[in-house]
């Protein structure tokens, strides 16, 4: 459940909604006029997401337990994550369309929170039945739902906050996201060992109902769709407006005009993305066999990635919207995580150090990189850039996952983390090369805030 | 700015390099010549019992040699002898060191070559029902444990050696007269090496010519118990005047046996001094499958070293050391705390141990390794020092040329 959040934080609060003074009398949390009513949406809006969040990450968190379990090997378990970006290399040019165009808003919602569920239910019986392509099929589900979910959620975010609290709004989301991963990350693996101490033996059938009640999750969060599509219906009557939309336009024939600049965004999100993500599904086992931590303090150090990224990324956000000069932070944030990953393969440091570093730079690149691409490709063709961003870092993490998953078994960490830092100089030597490219054509990428401010003043 | 990055990026890159070729370090080439004869000068009426042999492995080198002889006439037991001389030979009394094996009927001639000597007998396999599945001997009680398998008594079969280019390979194989072993068997593989080099198979103890390699696997056994766990039992004998302590050392480098970033070190020196003389070395990992894969992996752990007061029933041992020799002992038991997968489970256990003289071998970088890291990090810095004069070079002029109008 990658990034794919990040970039709708730099969609414009442009029009104010011209807000219809109707007077019915309604109490101020009844009415979607009402700040209160609105914060009440929020919750329910911040709860859409967190089943999926909960539940992606499940694997990472029952590692030992789900390889021991399911008799598997590291590049079988890394499927898991591999079947999960599958879907979505699509579906990232299909969800927005879907959203608008097939089912509406409120009943896309519902729908793809239902293929959350289903698709947790299915991963869970898959376990509970011991048979892993099943398995597999639930995460296949659960990526149809997950991602276009998020979609939902920002179109949602957009609607009921758009020219009010909206940054406020997208940040308070992407913090809740990163707490649905940690509660995962430090939770779900208690729960299997009271289950283990409940039905007396560890096996297939307790992670079946570990999982199953992970599902759990997900059921709120169809409950959170339900009640939202209602508020929204509801909203809709009452203030006569019309059901949200993407706004997202995709052309594929676009392609061919993306800049150079944009492909090397496109370079750095992918090289830089599958250092992160796949190392965490796999960090767990790491730093127990490495660092010889225990069961729980791994879980915790796999977390503080996810946790240190909940404040971090308004924090910087800001400051990068604050200072511009995309590129270096950019930069800075490759070099740091580079660095984070060498402490990790090179020396038996106090592997803290390191990850609360790849957090913040993990934080920091997010920041920095996706609203780049609003700098070099035309509005209307914004929403390709993304999707087609989007598709190919899913292809990228699908396939690196496996990779990662057999470097592993037969090769083992040391050579993984060089591989890990590989793919980051490959990120570092695109960025390097973006910053050139840049100053050769004096784009806007790397510019300071006030100079770009002072640019379109001149326009 | 750029150039601060420049230097920073620079200087990080030049101290990750200075580490990295720093483990690079030594390549061993020293090489041995390496023969293997069977049972030296052992001449009819004398004759051994079916199955037992006693092996030698004479590794010549520039200005001296180093014998190695595996011998399994008692508990199986790999004696290491140092020399000096490159003239030095094995001899055997057989008679005498066949019926009593007394002190003396083994020995290495001329004696006053002779610089260290050391050996390593594997005297008993202990089984123990891991009620609490902790896996570890030591917290076991003492009823849990099933009567050991005395090595001593064992009968031998299919000795039989191969040689390669580099390696010579002996195997024996031996089980007890029990119905335990109807289908099973305990297996040691010795390989004495002409020059450095590792094993493909896990877990690829880096070895060079001054050591032997012991992989001692157990296969097919029928256990007492369903939650039955196995351990090893090794005794180091060696001249008076050394002492022995196990060293752990930590190593970042898991690419021959992954995930496993210990090394332990059984090493002797001499009481007064500092300097490995020889040493045992192992990763603490064993393999349930004879031909495994990353999940067939399982943690093993050693007990703490404890002086023994009786020579161990080994013949090579009794008939070499003839004044009174160290004995220490120790025992290595595989599995890892609330391991679920017992013996019983896949029937296979196998474990390797690197014997030798000076100091243990150390584990150093892949060229791959070092390849990857120096084009990936070398490609970006060679950009940045291109890129960086081009921006600096260009700046430069348009700060000479232009002197623009302010508008």
């Amino acid at each position: 459940m990658a990034v794919r959040e990040e970039h709708r934080s730099i969609l414009d609060e442009d029009e104010e909604e011209d807000e219809d003074e109707g007077s019915r009398h309604l109490s101020p949390l009844c009415d979607p006029r009402h700040l209160l009513h609105r914060i009440l949406v929020l919750v329910f809006m911040c709860f859409l997401g967190f089943g999926s969040y909960f539940c992606y990450d499940n694997p990472a968190a029952l590692q030992t337990q789900v390889i021991q379990d399911m008799s598997l090997n590291t590049a079988s378990f890394m499927q898991l994550y591999a079947w999960y970006s599958w879907p979505n290399m699509f579906l990232c040019f299909l969800g927005g369309f879907l959203l608008d165009r097939v089912f509406g808003i409120r009943l896309g919602t519902v729908i793809f929170s239902l293929f959350v569920l289903i698709g947790q239910i299915i991963f869970a019986a898959g376990a509970l039945a011991n048979h892993f392509w099943l398995m597999n099929v639930g995460r296949f589900v659960f990526g149809i739902g997950g991602e276009s979910l998020a979609v939902a959620q920002n179109t949602y975010a957009v609607n009921w906050f758009k020219g009010k609290e909206l940054n406020l709004v997208f940040g308070l989301q992407l913090s809740m996201a990163r707490l649905g991963s940690t509660v995962n990350m430090n939770v779900i693996g208690w729960v299997y060992g009271r289950i283990q101490s409940l039905t007396g033996s560890a096996g297939h059938s307790t992670l079946g109902i570990t999982l199953m009640i992970a599902a759990s999750t997900c059921l709120f969060s169809l409950t959170c769709a339900l009640i939202l599509g209602f508020l929204d219906r509801r909203a809709e009557k009452i203030l006569k407006k019309e059901q949200g939309r993407t706004g997202e336009v995709i052309k594929l024939t676009d392609v061919k005009d993306f800049p150079f600049s944009l492909w090397l965004i496109f370079i750095i999100c992918v090289a830089y993305y599958v250092a992160i993500f796949p190392f965490i599904g796999l960090g767990q086992v790491f730093f127990i066999e490495k660092f010889s931590f225990t069961t729980v303090q791994a879980r915790a150090i796999n977390s503080i990635v996810y946790i240190i990224s909940a404040p971090a990324s308004p924090l910087l956000g800001f400051l990068v919207d604050r200072t511009g000069r995309n590129v270096l932070w950019v930069l800075l944030a490759v070099v740091t995580t580079l660095l984070s990953h060498m402490m990790l393969a090179f020396t038996f440091w106090n592997p803290w150090i390191a990850m609360c570093l790849l957090g913040l730079s993990y934080s920091l690149l997010a920041c920095a990189l996706w609203p780049m691409v609003a700098f070099v490709v035309p509005e209307h063709q914004l929403g390709t850039a993304y999707g087609f961003m989007q598709s190919i870092q899913n292809l990228g993490l699908a396939v690196m996952s496996m990779a990662a998953g057999s470097l592993l078994d037969n090769k083992g960490y040391l050579f993984l983390e060089v591989f890990f830092i590989a793919c980051l100089c490959m990120a570092l030597l695109a960025v390097v090369l973006l910053y050139l490219y840049d100053y050769h054509t004096e784009g806007e990428l790397n510019l300071s805030a006030s100079t770009r401010a002072e640019r379109l003043k001149a326009e | 700015m750029s150039r601060f990055k420049v230097n920073f990026i620079f200087s990080v890159l030049f101290v990750v390099f200075g580490v990295a070729l720093g483990f690079l370090g030594n390549g061993d080439k020293f090489r041995r010549k390496v023969t293997v004869e069977l049972n030296p000068g052992l001449k009819p009426p004398s004759s051994l019992p079916p199955g037992v042999a006693l092996v030698h492995a004479r590794g010549l080198g520039l200005n001296d040699t180093l014998h190695f002889v595996l011998c399994n006439l008692g508990a199986p037991a790999l004696l290491l002898v140092h020399t000096n001389s490159t003239e030095s030979a094995v001899q055997v009394t057989w008679p005498a060191f066949i019926n009593r094996s007394s002190p003396g009927s083994l020995r290495v001639a001329p004696e006053s070559s002779v610089t260290y000597s050391s050996a390593l007998v594997f005297t008993r396999i202990w089984e123990y029902d891991d009620v609490n599945n902790t896996a570890d001997p030591q917290e076991t009680a003492e009823s849990s444990f099933y009567s050991p398998y005395e090595l001593q008594n064992f009968i031998w079969s299919d000795l039989n050696t191969t040689a390669n280019q580099s390696d010579h390979v002996i195997t024996l194989c031996g089980r007890e007269n029990t119905e335990s072993f109807a289908n099973g068997s305990l297996c040691l593989r010795l390989s004495v090496f002409e020059s450095a080099g590792r094993d493909r198979a896990w877990p690829s103890l880096l070895h060079n010519s001054n050591s032997s390699q012991l992989h001692v696997w157990l296969d097919g056994l029928t256990p007492r118990g369903n939650l039955s766990r196995f351990a090893l039992e090794f005794q180091s004998v060696g001249d008076s005047g050394f002492q022995g302590r196990v060293d752990v050392r930590s190593s970042i480098d898991d690419e021959y046996t992954p995930s496993i970033f210990k090394v332990f070190d059984w090493v002797s020196l001499p009481l007064n001094s500092s300097s490995v003389w020889g040493f045992s070395q192992w990763k603490p990992v064993a393999y349930r499958k004879p031909e495994p894969v990353f999940e067939d992996a399982t943690p093993c752990r050693h007990s703490p070293l404890v002086p023994v007061s009786r020579i161990p029933q080994s013949a090579a041992v009794r008939a070499y050391f003839t004044h009174e020799p160290q004995v220490r002992g120790l025992n290595i038991s595989f599995g890892v705390d609330k391991d679920p997968v017992h013996y019983s489970d896949t029937r296979h256990i196998s474990w390797t141990v690197l014997m030798g003289m000076g100091d243990p071998p150390a584990d150093s970088f892949s060229t791959l390794i070092i390849i990857i890291m120096a084009v990936g990090l070398g490609t970006p810095l060679a950009i940045i020092i291109v890129g960086g004069v081009f921006v600096c070079v260009r700046k430069r002029m348009t700060r000479a040329s232009v002197y623009e109008p302010i508008n």
